[in-house]
């Protein structure tokens, strides 16, 4: 044994943050992070992108903790730094994406001194993180940089901050570094294995349901529950409806697959859920956009409800059966006892739900082909686009979205089969999201297709990042869904405010994207007619080493459908602008 | 709506007291009255030390006790979230303990 390797505060958070395995930090240098910038200068194992803004930094770290499921890491300064983190942090909370940030904040001193760029960012960021640090006492940086990850990462995954003033990481002051082989917070204690007993009641109703329904969120794809959650239903043969969060966890083209449910989902998952006897939530949450009126909500269904998070269960809808643990090990243990009963179940007994799924699913199932008239007289339909992008990208693309109508199109008609391919801020509903997060995902995946689905309206709240597109070579496509207004607010003003667009258009102020995209050092596409929709996608998405905007002109009329009536049930839906269920 | 006690045993840490008074104000609930003592007998949560494998020492946890006025459909979600905080070791009402994870049928805080 060799004497320990002494380090200062900003080394030892460098150090440590390769033992931890971080490869890629999205960040924006300023006064209190200089000496960690300078130690990041001084090594070489840790890539650092330089983004434009750090609402950019925080999406960028979300969309590569997304597509891969590694924590993202987010190193900003502190004041501004911090504050302009604080969105995208709070998108990285409502959806549970691992995230560590890493501010830097005024010397030790001047806390409490309204000193120049400070700002109390454990105070400020503490209603959107799992948890915070701020560090002391420089020692502790290896031990808190891994209670950070090891709290990002595990349960329910969330963002941490790690709050550093300025001189804890001083150059002068050197210290023994050692990174803490294993980590041990007694009050932090996720559960993991299921309990037995509930696991025996839960299949005890799944032997027994005649009209069960899988409901799987975003926590079943946070747990790479994938393969189990297949399995369970090669057993069971139940159909499947994934939240927003969930799409891709299991596969869209699956003849099983209902769709997305909730405020925009199917016909027929929003009818299934609201006349099943047995629903099996996986990682999901019962969300005021899944469940509208809970009251009125799926009255005749018993739920077993699978999650890591005590207190998501039980909270908007009361669970019959819970079952707490990494829901990948709940659905392993229920696929184990299963396997020894399945002499008690029988698939047929699910023939007529199936048929009568069958026949929600052929009376109101996505349909705007019924409507849709391709000649070059009548404007191009927003799902027409999302369905060539589908077809030339053969559906295997990572699919990045920003907020509004383009977000519910892409989810509807972007049919998903593997997860961490769709990519969108669905909680917090984050506008600006879609860029960055693709530029992380182009990060993570550099040989894959990566493409944002976004709108006139987000695109232009981080659109600063196509600078840094052109940076680092990400060829991104950008599909721009432009209706000329911000369509969901237009959406319910017509609907809900007697079609009153109060500061829902923009009076010929757009820019020019197509000059604007080139500006930036990228090509730029715009498409206006139905003729020439599938030629541009096609030149856009075969220019491999080129980022291309994509501009398509879209009729600024169309709503989405369907379309939950507020405070019904399930049933109740807007089908189309003059049809009701 | 009745007036309940909660009971929490706390890490005594920077932030920590905030984190819970946060979370009433974040959730909605309502604080009627509080009090925070740091606690230096730790007979009565021997318990809690042979749970969670780990030793109190001086000064390392503090005390909470909480007055809020709340349902009854509410209350059980309080305690969960309160749980859920990282720096919160066991939480109490009259009836029950929330002890990360295990949950047992009495308040024994």
């Amino acid at each position: 044994m060799g004497k320990k390797l002494k380090l200062s505060g900003a080394d030892m958070l460098m150090r440590a943050l390769h033992d931890e395995g971080v490869e890629l930090i999205f960040g924006y240098p300023g006064g209190a992070a200089l000496h960690i910038y300078d130690a990041l200068f001084r090594q070489d194992k840790i890539e650092h992108i330089l983004v434009r803004h750090e609402q950019g930094a925080t999406h960028a770290a979300d969309g590569y903790a997304r597509s891969t499921g590694k924590p993202g890491v987010v190193l900003v300064t502190s004041g501004p730094g911090a504050t302009n983190a604080i969105t995208g942090i709070a998108t990285a909370f409502m959806d549970s994406i691992p995230m560590v940030v890493i501010s830097g904040q005024v010397a030790s001193h001047l806390i409490g001194t309204d000193a120049f760029q400070e700002t109390d960012m454990i105070g400020i960021s503490r209603p959107v993180v799992k948890h915070s640090y701020c560090v002391f006492d420089a020692n502790e940086i290896p031990k808190i940089v891994k209670e950070a990850f090891h709290v990002a990462t595990s349960g329910r995954p969330g963002p941490v901050v790690i709050d550093i003033p300025k001189d804890m990481t001083a150059p002068d002051n050197l210290f023994e570094y050692e990174y803490p082989k294993k980590v041990k917070i007694r009050s932090y204690n996720p559960p993991v294995e299921p309990d037995e007993n509930q696991i025996e009641r839960a299949v005890a109703e799944l032997l027994k349901a005649k009209r069960p329904v899988i409901y799987a969120g975003g926590g079943a794809i946070a747990s790479n529950a994938e393969e189990e959650l297949f399995r369970l239903n090669e057993i069971l043969d139940a159909p499947v409806t994934n939240t927003l969060m969930g799409l891709g966890i299991y596969p869209a083209t699956h003849h099983r697959f209902l769709g997305m449910l909730g405020m925009h989902g199917t016909y027929q998952a929003n009818m299934a859920m609201h006349n099943a006897d047995l629903i099996i939530a996986i990682g999901a949450r019962f969300d005021d956009r899944i469940t509208n009126n809970p009251s009125k909500f799926s009255p005749g269904a018993k739920v077993i409800h699978l999650d890591v998070d005590h207190s998501s269960v039980s909270k908007i809808i009361e669970a019959n059966i819970a079952v707490f643990g990494q829901v990948k090990n709940s659905l392993s243990a229920i696929i184990k006892l299963l396997e020894t009963k399945l002499d008690q179940y029988n698939k047929d007994t699910l023939q007529p739900w199936h048929d009568q799924i069958k026949n929600w699913k052929s009376s109101h199932g996505l349909n705007y082909e019924l409507y849709k008239d391709e000649s070059d007289e009548n404007p191009i339909l927003p799902q027409a686009v999302v369905q060539h992008v589908y077809n030339i990208t053969e559906g295997k693309a990572y699919v990045t979205s920003d907020v509004g109508q383009h977000q519910m199109f892409a989810a509807q008609y972007y049919h998903f089969d593997e997860p961490r391919k769709w990519i969108n801020s669905g909680s917090m509903g984050t506008m600006g999201f879609g860029l960055p997060a693709a530029m992380g995902v182009k990060f993570a995946f550099p040989n894959e297709e990566v493409l944002c689905i976004t709108g006139e309206g987000s695109i232009q709240m981080c659109i600063q990042e196509l600078s840094t597109c052109l940076q680092y070579n990400l060829p991104i496509k950008i599909i721009n869904i432009n209706n000329e207004a911000l369509g969901m607010v237009k959406q319910w003003q017509d609907m809900n405010y007697g079609g009153r667009h109060s500061q829902s258009t923009y009076q010929n102020s757009l820019p020019d994207f197509v000059k604007l995209a080139e500006s930036y050092g990228h090509v730029g596409i715009k498409v206006e007619k139905n003729s020439e929709l599938k030629s541009a996608l096609e030149k856009a998405f075969s220019m491999k080493d080129r980022l291309v905007f994509v501009d398509v002109y879209v009729d600024p009329a169309e709503h989405v459908y369907p379309m939950l009536i507020a405070n019904h049930s399930l049933e109740d839906m807007w089908l189309s602008k003059d049809k009701k269920t | 709506m009745i007036k309940r006690k909660l009971t929490l045993i706390m890490e005594n840490k920077p932030g920590a007291l905030v984190r819970v008074v946060g979370l009433f104000h974040q959730r909605g609930y309502n604080i009627e009255s509080l009090h925070v003592d740091p606690v230096d007998d730790f007979t009565p949560y021997k318990f809690i030390e042979e749970q969670l494998e780990t030793k109190f020492k001086e000064n390392e946890i503090s005390r909470l006790t909480i007055q809020t006025l709340v349902s009854d459909s509410l209350m059980r979600q309080i305690l969960r979230q309160l749980n859920k905080l990282i720096d919160v070791i066991a939480v109490s009402n009259e009836e029950t303990t929330y002890l990360k994870g295990v949950l047992l049928d009495e308040n024994l805080l």
